[in-house]
């Protein structure tokens, strides 16, 4: 029912784009504020990593495929921000 | 590499992703790199926090606000394109596909524009390790992107002269995939080099 809902007011995509919209204006502010801290480095990355999630299910259309092509980008993202989120870490 | 038609898709669609399989192993290729790039930036950072932060605050990010924006508006446009052409809409999938070659070309306008005000300026590839990343990872980003536009204006014209329908529309798929990847890139590229310090 939510999605028929959402489907007749608004493509789901145009959803996701909102959020992804939204949450670059985070990033952004959150940049321009200068705030600091391992607490918000991680929150920046973790936004990063689901607006890449939203991109890969919604964009690329990997929610509706299984096996290995479904998780392959989740896999990339947990990688990279695995990578950086420990450089950052280390770096404290 | 085979291609799979409308059918064999509807019975596969659980199976493979949305284009040609040959494009994804291309798109995954170009992701190991660019994670490559990404590790190689933080942990040299490890070593030079000071002036990887020094430098970093030198950046616009409201640059990179706008330029991020511009291709999750163009990636957005492409989402339209291919559901568009799968509903046999031709018109408005090659409209849709020009929106997004014009987010695109947006997306060069203000990077060319920040990359002639940091040359402007004397900043260089050897000017310190900063800037060495910052240039090689946004410039190879770039051209990502250079290629992306004319793979999306390619299919706008192939798309225009009814060359694909609701029935035969792989290339756009594929192509939509690569634009796609060269977007989730940027939205990593954008916190790690504008923002996190």
């Amino acid at each position: 029912m939510t999605d028929s809902l959402t489907q007749r007011w608004m493509r789901p995509c145009t959803l996701v784009y909102g959020v992804l919209m939204g949450l670059t204006l985070i990033t952004w502010a959150v940049g321009m504020l200068e705030l600091q801290g391992l607490g918000v480095t991680f929150l920046v990355l973790g936004l990063a990593l689901l607006k890449g999630h939203l991109i890969g299910d919604w964009f690329m259309g990997l929610r509706s495929v299984r096996g290995f092509w479904r998780w392959v980008i989740v896999f990339w993202l947990l990688l990279v921000g695995g990578l950086v989120g420990a450089a950052f870490w280390l770096s404290v | 590499m085979r291609q799979l038609n409308p059918l064999e898709r509807q019975g596969e669609a659980l199976r493979y992703p949305p284009g040609d399989l040959a494009v994804w192993i291309f798109i995954l290729a170009e992701l190991s790199v660019f994670a490559i790039f990404f590790a190689a930036y933080a942990f040299t950072r490890m070593q030079h926090v000071a002036l990887f932060d020094q430098y970093q605050a030198t950046l616009d990010r409201t640059s990179a606000l706008y330029n991020t924006l511009a291709l999750i508006t163009a990636s957005y446009f492409v989402v339209r394109a291919v559901a568009a052409i799968r509903e046999n809409r031709a018109a408005q999938s090659r409209n849709w596909l020009w929106a997004g070659v014009g987010m695109g070309l947006l997306f060069l306008v203000i990077k060319g524009a920040e990359y002639a005000h940091h040359f402007a300026e004397g900043v260089r590839l050897s000017t310190n390790t900063f800037y060495m990343f910052y240039l090689s990872l946004t410039f190879f980003h770039f051209m990502h992107v250079i290629l992306g536009i004319i793979v999306l204006a390619v299919l706008a014209v192939r798309t225009g002269q009814g060359h694909y329908d609701a029935a035969s529309h792989t290339d756009i798929e594929s192509g939509a995939s690569y634009w796609h990847m060269v977007d989730l890139v940027w939205l990593i590229l954008f916190p790690l080099v504008y923002v996190m310090h």
